[in-house]
């Protein structure tokens, strides 16, 4: 699983070489930030089945998608959160690359799904996070990040 | 390979649930101890040649027969091999500590170990003797317990005392060696 911290180690792994000061410099790097990211991953957690609910909402609201599809809809956006709250806790997008994104072109395509309704539901969630009420500045920042990498892999 | 953020998430994937406050807690220390453990990192890495050093000089102090005509350790080549697989084991260990985890030494280092060494003809019960050694040192070099220099003097941490926790999770990973070729 590819994390900050694995990345530097298998590169000086490849080389045979103890971990140097600028790979701990790295390393600490993405401990500085961490904080930051555990915050936004508890906050996920705690809320993940309201952003669920509130993003569907709105994007079946306007009877613009067929509602059949609300369910599975909901529920592929739930696992794609649960993947960014792990992304947040790993602080790298190992988690939605392996987990997420190998192999969503393929499914996407085979089941003809719907991708304009993730993406307006992504998009909703980003633009409707409570800055400061839910999460702190930075926080958001590391959360909204990962929901645009997701946005883009699906656009 | 995993650190203790990314074992964290294979985990909860195997629940299918989302890693919330109860789960974050032991990762919430993790990061407030990321200066114990990098001082702990380097703690091995500045003193690699003297821990690995040291504990095969001790090792052959204890059993003098291996550096003659026949021992495991003759000739030098063979002593230089043993010099030079205690470093890679430490370089393991060092990963291990970084990333707070096991796997990559368990993946990396561990498996096979054994039966490498026994084709090889390594005795095992010599190469325990000189990974204890190595434990019993860097553990010492870590909590400022050694004689000579101290190595916490002005970094990050401050003292050694405080590094007994870190220094307690590196002696675990030296047991993993010594239980896979014991």
């Amino acid at each position: 699983m590819k994390s900050a911290v694995t990345t530097v180690i298998s590169s000086a792994d490849a080389s045979g070489r103890f971990p140097t000061l600028s790979d701990i410099e790295s390393v600490k790097g993405s401990f500085d930030r961490a904080s930051a990211r555990l915050e936004s991953a508890e906050t996920l957690a705690a809320n993940i089945d309201r952003f669920t609910s509130e993003s569907l909402d709105y994007v079946y609201g306007n009877n613009s998608y067929d509602q059949a599809n609300k369910d599975k809809c909901s529920r592929d956006i739930n696992h794609y959160l649960r993947l960014i709250n792990y992304c947040l806790v790993t602080g790298g997008t190992g988690p939605l690359d392996e987990w997420g994104i190998a192999g969503m072109r393929e499914v996407i395509r085979a089941q003809q799904l719907p991708t304009v309704a993730y993406i307006e539901a992504l998009t909703f969630i980003r633009d409707k996070v409570n800055v400061p009420g839910e999460m702190s500045q930075q926080a958001a920042t590391e959360f909204k990040s990962l929901l645009d990498y997701l946005i883009n892999a699906l656009a | 390979m995993l650190d203790a953020f990314s074992r964290a998430v294979v985990t909860a994937d195997s629940k299918g649930a989302p890693l919330g406050r109860a789960d974050l807690v032991s990762l919430r220390k993790y990061v407030a101890d990321a200066n114990k453990r990098i001082d702990a990192t380097l703690a091995i890495t500045q003193n690699v040649s003297c821990i690995a050093a040291d504990a095969v000089s001790g090792m052959v102090c204890e059993n003098t027969g291996l550096t003659q005509p026949g021992g495991h350790c003759y000739p030098t080549r063979r002593m230089a091999a043993c010099l030079r697989d205690g470093e890679i084991i430490l370089r393991y260990v060092s990963y291990a500590l970084l990333a707070g985890d096991p796997s990559v030494l368990d993946d990396r280092c561990i498996n096979g170990l054994k039966e490498t060494y026994l084709a090889l003809g390594v005795p095992l019960a010599n190469a325990v003797r000189a990974i204890e050694i190595m434990k019993i040192a860097t553990v010492a070099i870590m909590t400022e317990t050694n004689t000579g220099r101290k190595m916490f003097e002005g970094i990050n941490s401050g003292s050694g005392a405080d590094c007994k926790d870190i220094a307690s999770e590196a002696a675990s990973y030296f047991d993993r060696v010594i239980d896979a070729l014991s």
